[in-house]
């Protein structure tokens, strides 16, 4: 288990706690600047603006140099050894640590052919893509076996086809490694597809951790609902509570309906003005504003509606998300 | 404005092997939003620089409605172009840069200020008119940059590469809108290079789909989605991309049409059964949710079937380990060499 304590992200943020338990996989999912670099290097060990305790199975890592923790990391801007071919990249974390020279090899295969780099074990880093190049380095932080791996945004700047496949490729091969991994990224669909649990960090705080679905279901507030959203949730105030106080509510892209095809139940209608959509062939986001309000609907499929048009659509009162007073 | 077409053009590097671009014919019609889609190094660009004059054909011929354009230089063929970055007079202002291909050519000067206005009242960009470029946000010098493209009255066709490359992923969808609609006012032939098919799909009344040099298939968004030409389009298309297996492996139940040995179905075709329904059979091995649907938990499950590995999505109401059976309510039929198969339409 890796408990961290007393964790302030940057001079002035509030102080949290978090344990991230032993072989599970945990996305910790930010807008940018929100603090999971920081966040990374503070288990690295690396300079940062992060103050707090890092505590790895019971023994305190404040202190120790981050080549005396048991944490690889991979960031973002990647590092390669230029003058190396790419075998040996993947293999050198193994032979400082004295690793037989064929368990080394056998490791940096099995490695190679998950991470699709196989067929270009002789080559220099130069010789490869942006994409080959990161995935070189995600091979040579796993072939250090360490207890913590963090891979921060790895897949970014990726083609969305191979992120598909490397997503599910890392989910595998990580779920067999044991390691506990800690995985930023800005997308919730990583957090969906990746994480057994995810924490919500926003301006360097923790907004909530859970499993993906409690955190999807249950936000907290209204900007954890937002950010475990992808568009982002549309927001509108009540008028049940017109009496009270103002209350913000909000509803996933995804569970707003076409009046053509409603849903059963309780529900409310809205009025959209149509900005405009767009198709990926699976599923259609249109674009819109409901009273002075940006609203996306989210609908399977493609869907013939026009710029310009107002929208009858519905939402089931079950999936209004209610928030406190503003 | 033009219609273009292209007849067997190809296109080799002198020394070469083999033709970065194969053979191939196509049609757009004028006032076409016309889309080239495929992954890099699929010929998108060796296609884009035959349009615009930049390469010469090794083969075949270019042409602009009647005229042969395809040894004429590119200032000669009046094609605009828009980039990745957008291409500005940074020190100049909004109008100047818009004014500036007319002001070459030499238009009447009270016509180009009229012509600037529209074109900015389109895009709309009008407060920005006096604004220096440098000023501007990346959004804003691109739509600028679509502008100058679309000024010049006597431009032939449009051609954009990957446009909103630089344009943050939340203002991407209004760009496109604002480009589409203003390619509708104009009626502006325009072909678009993007290897996302978001983009494509989006953008185009018809979308060409490229693959290793190669045209795959010409259709509308609708059509590249729901009737693929061939297993690479299925594949590439939609996220996950269209399942294929062997029809052999699928129970009789299925209709199949003569000469069919593959079998396509896109992930929300399939559903989920009790194990000794359906025409196939699966052991679940990973589920990735998206969210809810009346609250229930929906995503992709992914099952190992003696067809190799398939995605189905729905709801995840199974366990990983668990045994099923997948019930096809709607496939498609493929030849051996993965070509689409299609009844004869009388």
């Amino acid at each position: 288990m890796l408990q961290l304590s007393q964790i302030q992200l940057a001079p002035g943020a509030e102080v949290f706690e978090h344990d991230f338990r032993a072989g599970t996989l945990t996305v910790v999912l930010g807008r940018n600047r929100s603090g999971k670099t920081n966040l990374c290097r503070l288990i690295a060990g690396l300079a940062c603006s992060a103050t707090g305790r890092v505590v790895l199975n019971d023994q305190d890592l404040s202190g120790l140099r981050p080549q005396s923790r048991s944490v690889a990391v991979v960031f973002q801007a990647f590092v390669n050894y230029p003058n190396w071919t790419v075998a040996e990249n993947i293999t050198s974390p193994m032979r400082a640590q004295g690793v037989s020279r064929r368990d080394r090899e056998a490791r940096a295969k099995q490695l190679a052919e998950v991470l699709g780099l196989e067929a270009l074990l002789q080559r220099l880093p130069n010789e490869l893509s942006g994409g080959q190049q990161q995935r070189l380095a995600i091979a040579r932080a796993m072939a250090q076996q360490a207890q913590v791996l963090v891979l921060d945004e790895p897949l970014v700047n990726l083609d969305y086809k191979l992120r598909e496949t490397l997503v599910l490729e890392l989910q595998s091969l990580l779920q067999q490694s044991g390691t506990t991994v800690i995985y930023t990224s800005t997308d919730p669909k990583d957090a969906f597809a990746l994480g057994d649990e995810v924490v919500l960090l926003d301006e360097h705080m923790k907004l909530q951790s859970g499993t993906p679905l409690e955190v999807y279901r249950h936000p907290q507030s209204f900007v954890a609902a937002d950010l475990m959203s992808d568009p982002g949730v549309n927001p509108f105030t009540t008028k049940a509570t017109m009496v009270a106080a103002a209350r913000q509510a909000a509803v996933r892209p995804e569970h707003v309906y076409l009046a053509s095809s409603p849903p059963a139940g309780e529900v409310s209608e809205f009025q959209m003005q149509v900005l405009g959509l767009e198709t990926s062939g699976d599923e259609t986001f249109i674009h819109g504003a409901v009273e002075t309000k940006r609203w996306v609907v989210r609908c399977p499929g493609m869907v013939q509606v026009s710029a310009g048009q107002t929208l009858p659509v519905i939402v089931r009162n079950d999936d209004i998300m209610r928030f406190g007073v503003i | 404005m033009a219609a273009i077409q292209l007849e067997e053009l190809s296109f080799r590097y002198p020394g070469a092997e083999a033709d970065t671009l194969a053979p191939l014919s196509l049609s757009v019609a004028d006032g076409t939003a016309f889309a080239l889609l495929g992954a890099s190094g699929a010929g998108k660009t060796t296609l884009l620089n035959l349009l615009s004059g930049l390469l010469t054909p090794s083969s075949g011929r270019v042409l602009f409605d009647a005229d042969d354009v395809s040894d004429l230089a590119g200032r000669q063929r009046n094609v605009a172009q828009v980039f990745q970055f957008p291409v500005l007079y940074e020190s100049m202002s909004v109008a100047e840069n818009l004014a500036f291909p007319l002001r070459a050519r030499k238009f009447d000067p009270l016509w180009i200020d009229e012509r600037v206005q529209r074109i900015a009242a389109d895009l709309e960009i009008t407060q920005q008119l006096p604004l220096v470029a440098s000023q501007l946000s990346l959004f804003q010098k691109q739509l600028v940059a679509i502008g100058r493209a679309l000024v010049r009255p006597d431009v032939s066709v449009v051609l954009l590469d990957e446009p909103l490359t630089a344009v943050e992923p939340r203002m991407k969808w209004r760009l496109r809108q604002t480009l589409r609609r203003v390619q509708e006012e104009l009626g502006v032939t325009m072909i678009y290079v993007t290897h996302d098919q978001t983009e494509a799909l989006t953008f185009a009344d018809q979308v060409a789909v490229m693959a290793e040099g190669g045209l795959l298939q010409v259709g509308t968004p609708e059509q590249i989605y729901t009737t693929p030409s061939c297993e690479f389009v299925g594949y590439f298309i939609g996220s996950p991309g269209m399942n294929f297996v062997d029809a052999e492996q699928l129970a009789p139940s299925l209709s199949l049409l003569a000469g069919t040995q593959r079998v396509g179905f896109r992930p929300e075709w399939a559903q989920l059964q009790a194990q000794d329904a359906g025409q196939l059979r699966g052991v679940v091995k990973s589920i990735q949710l998206a969210g809810t649907e009346y609250g229930a938990a929906t995503g992709v499950v992914r099952l190992q079937t003696a067809a190799g590995q398939i995605a189905v999505r729905g709801q995840l109401d199974v366990t990983v380990g668990q045994s099923v059976g997948i019930h096809l309510a709607r496939h498609l039929c493929f030849s051996a060499q993965g070509q689409l198969l299609l009844e004869d339409y009388e």
